[in-house]
């Protein structure tokens, strides 16, 4: 075999090679949409809570809203994602609650327990409620972009900033991932 | 001409140079990006003051299971409790004994040489040399058993499940259940957020069960009744915060209460009528952990932590003034 002979085929199986690599890691790594459509979507699991989803969104008003699992809810009356750390009185004065807008919402139930809901119109996807909860709660406030509000631009601006690649694209069948019901890759031990 | 060369390569090369820095300036380099508006502040509550500080960390034990769930101080070493196994580790970090176990076990207590262990659907009894002795089972669903005391003749178990203790002869006999709860009409008893429910005996054999949604340790008599409790609600060095806490706590041996939390992670020590006493591991001692370490306190006050964000067991000694 010449010189020449030998550096064109050596090309070739350098193609081929990365052709073979790239189908593999888009076949392995990405799952499938059946209808071919793909959204953007938060990993929970992977999400810091850095604040970028409320100042990166191209939208005046970020489409990443905080939602709640409630069936990992405490409902708890000192709720590490309602208050700020170490407010001296529990009640829904404004200066007691971590939420800068307000979404957050709380209400009585029963001897002791209370209800978190969000209001999305004023959520704007900050993420402070969500690390209260995950650093003195069960974790079950998180965000999650809202697919009717998310334009699904072409290269998201919030994923571009994400700290920790939490956000990816996702097949629109799978547009969700809630906690409860979307476990991590490695489960975390108790 | 020669000059004119070096010119136009300088002037590309320092073209190229602007062009990078300028590129450098509008990168997503995490030194570079502006600090998060809303972050709410935990770092302050991170910072200890030294002068508080009375334990040092004189040793780590690295285990090679990674999967470990609790921890006990017992006939002078170490017992570990893992999904599908139980070993005793002496003082020093060296592996005495492993033994296998068909299901994945939720805690561990000692009383002389028997070895308690829970399981969802049953509490066994283990000898020194890893034998089960003795096994009874729990009845009902939802059971979750994440801390158990003994003594001579009773074993108490804390049901995080069902937000009550058990009483338990050693025979296995069922002797009482109460749920924290003074008399009938009262509203609620022990509040348990998350799965972290704890109980322990002090050294004159008082029962203190954590409430851990009112941050609160409360003493019960042997029947279950409510004779004293203290608690403390602070993110300060203080107390405890968060939904739920202390997760974990253990005895010394002059009665004073050792307690681990979650999310903001410390271990500390709280003297028997509630007041801090002194701080054993700062927030800083455990960066980026989430989880409440298991404790154990060994005959001469060490504290053993397990520490299941770094998967080893840290050893801190007071430190001598």
């Amino acid at each position: 075999m010449n010189r020449k002979n030998f550096l064109t085929n050596t090309g070739r199986w350098v193609l081929l090679g990365g052709l073979m690599y790239l189908t593999g890691s888009i076949f392995f790594k990405r799952k499938v949409s059946a209808s071919g459509k793909y959204v953007w979507q938060i990993d929970p699991f992977k999400c810091t809570q850095c604040g970028r989803c409320a100042t990166s969104c191209v939208r005046d008003l970020s489409a990443v809203k905080c939602v709640h699992a409630y069936s990992l809810c405490g409902y708890c009356d000192l709720c590490g994602g309602y208050f700020k750390p170490n407010t001296l009185s529990l009640n829904t004065g404004a200066e007691n609650q971590l939420c800068p807008t307000g979404a957050l919402k709380r209400k009585y139930i029963e001897e002791p327990f209370f209800e978190y809901t969000i209001d999305e119109e004023l959520c704007n996807g900050c993420g402070k409620c969500v690390k209260g909860c995950t650093s003195f709660g069960n974790g079950s406030l998180h965000l999650q972009i809202r697919h009717n509000l998310c334009q699904n631009c072409n290269e998201c601006s919030i994923a571009r900033l994400c700290p920790s690649d939490a956000i990816t694209r996702v097949p629109v069948e799978t547009a969700y991932k809630i906690k409860g019901d979307f476990k991590p890759a490695i489960a975390k031990p108790q | 001409m020669k000059n004119k060369g070096i010119i136009l390569f300088l002037t590309l090369l320092a073209a190229a140079i602007v062009v990078i820095i300028l590129l450098d300036l509008r990168s997503n380099r995490t030194d570079l990006r502006p600090d998060n508006p809303y972050d709410i502040g935990l770092d302050q509550y991170s910072q200890v003051d030294s002068a508080l500080i009375g334990y040092r960390e004189v040793l780590n034990l690295s285990l090679n299971e990674k999967d470990k769930k609790g921890i006990a101080f017992g006939m002078n070493r170490l017992w570990v409790i893992g999904v599908n196994f139980i070993q005793a580790v002496s003082t020093e970090g060296a592996m005495l004994l492993k033994k296998e176990l068909d299901k994945t076990p939720t805690s561990i207590t000692i009383f002389k040489s028997d070895i308690y262990i829970s399981f969802n659907d049953e509490i066994r009894r283990y000898a020194e040399d890893g034998s089960q002795l003795f096994s009874w089972p729990l009845q009902g669903d939802s059971i979750l058993i994440t801390g158990m005391a003994a003594n001579d003749s009773i074993l108490y178990t804390a049901d995080a499940g069902k937000r009550r203790v058990l009483k338990f002869r050693t025979d296995g006999t069922l002797l009482a259940t109460f749920d924290g709860k003074r008399e009938t009409g009262d509203l609620h008893g022990f509040i348990i957020p998350s799965p972290y429910f704890d109980l322990a005996f002090t050294p004159d054999g008082e029962l203190w069960v954590v409430n851990p949604g009112k941050h609160a340790l409360e003493n019960y008599t042997p029947e279950g009744r409510l004779r004293g409790y203290w608690n403390r609600t602070s993110a300060g060095i203080d107390g405890f915060s968060g939904c739920c806490g202390p997760a974990q706590i253990a005895v010394l041996p002059d009665g004073s209460f050792v307690t681990a939390e979650k999310g903001l992670v410390r271990i500390k020590v709280h003297q028997p009528n509630g007041d801090l006493s002194t701080v054993v591991a700062p927030p800083s001692k455990f960066p980026g952990g989430t989880h409440a370490p298991d404790l154990a306190v060994g005959d001469n006050g060490v504290i053993y932590a397990l520490d299941f964000d770094q998967k080893i067991i840290r050893v801190f000694e007071k430190i001598k003034p």
